[in-house]
């Protein structure tokens, strides 16, 4: 049968690139191999050249994917399902990677990129680590392979047509040619989900996604020297790569807070979601990796760690791909990925990585030279590795609790291994469990990157560190009781203590740079990324632990309940808010969306508002409502606001009926709605039958009902649900005193009850109104300038190293 | 024996510990009828809500009040101080963290599981009244 007005080449196409991606890579992994084994040269080309085939495969696949996208082939089941004819053309790009086939192919895309310059650059480690590249890479392509030999399911291709996928096969639309034209279904996609229509959505998950490539690079490394059982030489080349991956994962990670921040409504920049965590733990282990090597370069200990961190960092990016992928947390994140039944092959590719890593390295760990004098109390390299241990602990801790959904899948009442007798839930308050554990990790960690500086390689001598440190100390206790004075710290223990420790280190790298290392450049990498990190640590400090929720009202309904931290908001009534008047003024519809103007006074009377937010709900066929924040950003504070209801929400008659509910009863089924009992007596079924034809022409179904209020008395209803040939139609009921309405809305087809929908008598004079979150994050700007600096401090890193290495 | 060492074994223990307290932080899926005997004990249950009964939020108040079925079949009147989420009636399924009381389950957190799109997608595939 020919179908019509399908685009079939393109799919094909789209589907040789991915085979040969798939193909070209497994050969050159087999063919670096041969070449190691043989010393034959033309091997090395053949491996090469298909390295480089795969790379220009990959590119292929890109090009196909966006191709169909831009042309709105909706014949095509990711296109249908991610974009749509009203998107907009800059969001073509979140549309290519929402699903997981576009970010497989995000993710092949930058592992090709940085394996062609591998391919290039890395000299005598080209073809060990290319060979880890290459099977990577083979892997990875078979996710989007979309195969099914022997029964088995082999990854999910992006290029699938609609009527091709396993939910559609053999269904009737599927067997008519011109399906494309007769079903408006088909005319349109469904489009993008709502929350990734925001510019952060179009650079977060590229420069995510480079952060997770970058860490195969010192895996690949690392694997390469154990394999050629040359231990040593690795750490060199391997170094500015580590830098690379911390500062550009650092970033993706940083960024996908920003986006949380300003476009989500969970109010904040991390919430220790498991999707969150994911990303974070990697990147955790790739600094304590970093620091790790670097202790090698100078004082040659520490390498069995640098080894193990290294490999490590990479199988936490397998195992949070699983973990996000699998659709195993399905219960406890709001935005794990839905799971496309491929859990089976990340767990090959999880244990297949793991395997031969860790059993290479337990293989290999007695050759692996150790250094045999113990290091000095007071050196620098000695406190590197405790903090290197810190960062593997407090990354351990994370990871550990965010795979309570996998720890009851093997060990809960329906797991494999059923030792646990109830199923083991995440912490009910996620983030007071893992703060429990990560602050204090972060003081002992910002500590050592304070003092750490002051600290030489091999012997420190201690009046040099006290003369620079002391220093560094009084500058650091005047601002942090300043800081505590003007937020309030001195009854907090705990939070002062790490008050301290963040200023501190950010004065002593300070004085390092300017009065040790001169303010050269040379020594600028370091100091820029730990005054950044401490940075980091200081706003994230004082943003959440000074929080203040302005909406948060006095009543409290009980005890053990937290008071509501909404504010109800009445259109032109003044409210306050924290140091602030607040009023809601009016409701403008921009499109899709609803525009809630608020305009905030800094004193009851004034004419002129200091400042308006308009935070909005997104109002999408597919989401539902969906609040948008609107943010007011000082200097030294951020008012953030996004509305959590509102009375344009709820659906109301023309002659003010609203509150509606819907209802199904069976017949002698009784309901309860605003205080009145709905008794559901019987059906009266009333047919027309045209004489001549016997097919019925009118359906009168009538619901006789009683509504009885709190005082017994009762009232008969009969709502009525007609159906004329085609032409629906309802008989309401209204009780104008009770001020009730109820409509026979429908029958329920399954369980014959009928659906009744009823609505009450508004207030005549009620006014519109909102119900908003408003809090107020203190100095939270330091943490968006301690980020850019963290990660302009780890690239200039890498250009030291780089260079270095050079020289 | 290398202070490193002494270091690592340090941090193994700590490892351990964590492992502990997480184990008691977590808290367990359990059914209204579970939460019931314990009132007061916080505890995580999963059920959908039940369209045939009333639905009620209270903006002035602040105030909504559903009524849930969990995955054992058993109804309960659920009691939540925070506005209703967005498109409550569509959810699929309603993730509770709360504690029972003798006449409603108080719930301080909900999260909800909405049907996707990809399950819209099986609505246009089952579109055969063709």
């Amino acid at each position: 049968m020919e179908y019509i007005g399908e685009h079939l080449l393109p799919g094909q196409l789209g589907r040789f690139f991915v085979s040969l991606s798939f193909g070209a890579a497994l050969i050159s992994a087999i063919a670096y191999f041969l070449y190691i084994k043989s010393q034959n040269q033309s091997y090395k080309k053949v491996a090469r050249g298909l390295f480089l085939a795969h790379a220009a495969a990959v590119m292929g696949i890109v090009g196909t994917l966006f191709y169909l996208l831009l042309s709105h082939y909706f014949e095509y089941d990711y296109v249908w399902k991610h974009s749509s004819l009203s998107l907009e053309s800059q969001y073509v790009f979140s549309a290519f990677w929402e699903g997981q086939e576009g970010s497989f192919i995000l993710w092949l895309f930058w592992h090709a990129i940085l394996g062609v310059i591998l391919q290039f650059t890395a000299k005598k480690w080209e073809a060990p680590a290319m060979i880890v590249f290459s099977a990577v890479q083979a892997f990875l392509s078979s996710m989007v392979l979309g195969v099914f030999p022997f029964g088995l399911r082999i990854g999910s291709s992006p290029f699938i047509l609609m009527r091709n996928t396993a939910d559609n096969i053999g269904l009737p639309w599927t067997k008519i040619p011109d399906y494309l034209e007769r079903f408006p279904s088909f005319m349109d996609g469904t489009g993008l989900n709502p929350l990734l229509q925001n510019y952060w959505m179009t650079i977060h998950p590229p420069t995510l996604f480079l952060g997770f490539a970058s860490t195969l690079v010192p895996f690949a490394f690392a694997l390469a020297a154990l394999f050629n059982r040359d231990y040593k030489s690795w750490v060199k080349p391997a170094l500015p790569w580590a830098f690379f991956s911390v500062g550009i994962l650092g970033l993706g990670i940083l960024m996908g807070g920003a986006w949380a921040y300003e476009a989500l409504s969970f109010g904040g920049f991390w919430a220790w979601d498991p999707v969150e965590n994911s990303s974070l733990v990697p990147w955790i282990v790739m600094v304590g990796a970093a620091h790790l090597m670097l202790i090698y370069r100078n004082k040659k200990t520490a390498l069995t760690a640098a080894f193990l961190l290294s490999i490590l960092s990479f199988i936490l990016i397998l195992y949070s791909t699983f973990l996000t992928r699998s659709g195993v947390l399905g219960d406890s994140s709001v935005h794990a990925f839905v799971d496309l039944g491929l859990s089976g092959q990340l767990l090959v590719y999880l244990g297949f990585f793991t395997l031969i890593a860790f059993g290479l390295l337990i293989f290999r760990y007695k050759d692996i030279p150790k250094s045999k004098k113990e290091d000095d109390l007071t050196s620098r390299e000695f406190w590197m590795f405790i903090g290197s241990l810190v960062l593997l602990i407090a990354a351990f801790q994370i990871i550990f609790s965010t795979s309570i959904p996998v720890i009851n899948k093997l060990f809960g009442p329906e797991g494999a291994l059923p030792l646990l007798t109830d199923a083991m839930a995440p912490p009910l308050d996620a983030i007071k469990h893992y703060n429990s554990f990560q602050v204090p990790f972060a003081l002992v960690i910002t500590l050592l990157l304070g003092i750490g500086q002051f600290l030489a390689y091999g012997k420190t001598n201690a009046k040099r560190f006290w003369k620079n440190s002391s220093i560094s100390i009084a500058v650091a206790l005047v601002f942090t009781a300043l800081l505590a004075q003007l937020y309030n710290f001195w009854s907090q223990g705990l939070y002062l203590s790490f008050l301290f420790v963040a200023v501190y280190a950010i004065i002593s790298n300070l004085y390092y740079w300017l009065f040790l290392g001169k303010g050269k450049l040379g020594f600028s990498g370091s100091s820029v990324a730990h005054i950044g990190f401490a940075l980091i640590m200081l706003g994230s400090l004082i943003s959440n632990a000074k929080k203040d929720v302005i909406s948060q009202s006095e009543v409290f309904l009980s005890e053990d309940l937290p008071a509501n931290e909404n504010a109800l908001l009445e259109q032109k009534d003044s409210i306050t808010l924290g140091q602030y008047f607040a009023v809601f003024e009016e409701m403008e519809e921009i499109g899709n969306e609803q525009n809630y103007v608020v305009s905030y006074f800094n004193k009851p009377g004034d004419n002129k508002y200091a400042f308006q937010l308009r935070p909005f709900l997104l109002m999408s066929d597919q989401m539902g409502p969906t609040p948008n924040p609107d943010t007011e950003h000082f200097w030294h504070k951020d008012i953030y606001t996004h509305v959590t209801y509102s009375s344009y929400l709820e659906p109301k008659t023309g002659d003010g009926f609203g509150k509606e509910a819907l209802v199904e009863l069976g017949e002698g089924d009784t309901a309860l709605y605003r205080e009145h009992f709905i008794v559901m007596d019987s059906l009266k079924v009333n047919a027309g039958i045209n004489d001549e034809t016997g097919e019925m022409e009118s359906l009168t179904l009538t619901a006789v009902a009683r509504v009885i209020n709190v005082l017994g008395q009762e009232f008969k209803i009969r709502p009525t649900y007609e159906l004329q040939g085609e032409v629906l139609g309802h008989t309401d009921e209204t009780l104008y005193e009770a001020g009730l309405r109820f409509r026979f809305e429908e029958v329920n087809m399954e369980t014959n009850d009928i659906v009744m929908k009823a609505w009450s008598k508004l207030d005549e004079d009620q006014k519109p109104f909102i119900v908003m979150k408003a809090i107020v994050f203190p100095l939270i700007n330091l943490l968006w300038i301690g980020s850019i600096l963290m990660v302009i401090g780890s690239f200039i890193a890498v250009f030291q190293r780089y260079k270095n290495n050079r020289a | 024996m290398k202070r490193t060492h002494i270091a690592i074994i340090v941090f193994i223990a700590l490892a351990i510990g964590a492992i502990m307290v997480t184990i008691n932080d977590a808290s367990t899926y359990v059914g209204f009828n579970r939460a019931s005997e314990n009132p007061g004990t916080k505890y995580t249950v999963i059920g959908y809500l039940d369209k045939d009964a009333p639905m009620d939020y209270n903006a002035r108040a602040n105030r909504f009040n559903f009524t849930a079925i969990d995955k054992e079949g058993n109804k309960q009147k659920v009691f939540y101080n925070q506005p209703k989420p967005q498109d409550f009636e569509r959810s699929e399924e309603i993730t509770m963290k709360g504690f029972a009381t003798d006449s409603a389950f108080v719930a301080s957190e909900i999260l909800m599981k909405c049907p996707s799109k990809y399950n819209e997608q099986n609505e246009v595939a089952g579109y055969d009244t063709y």
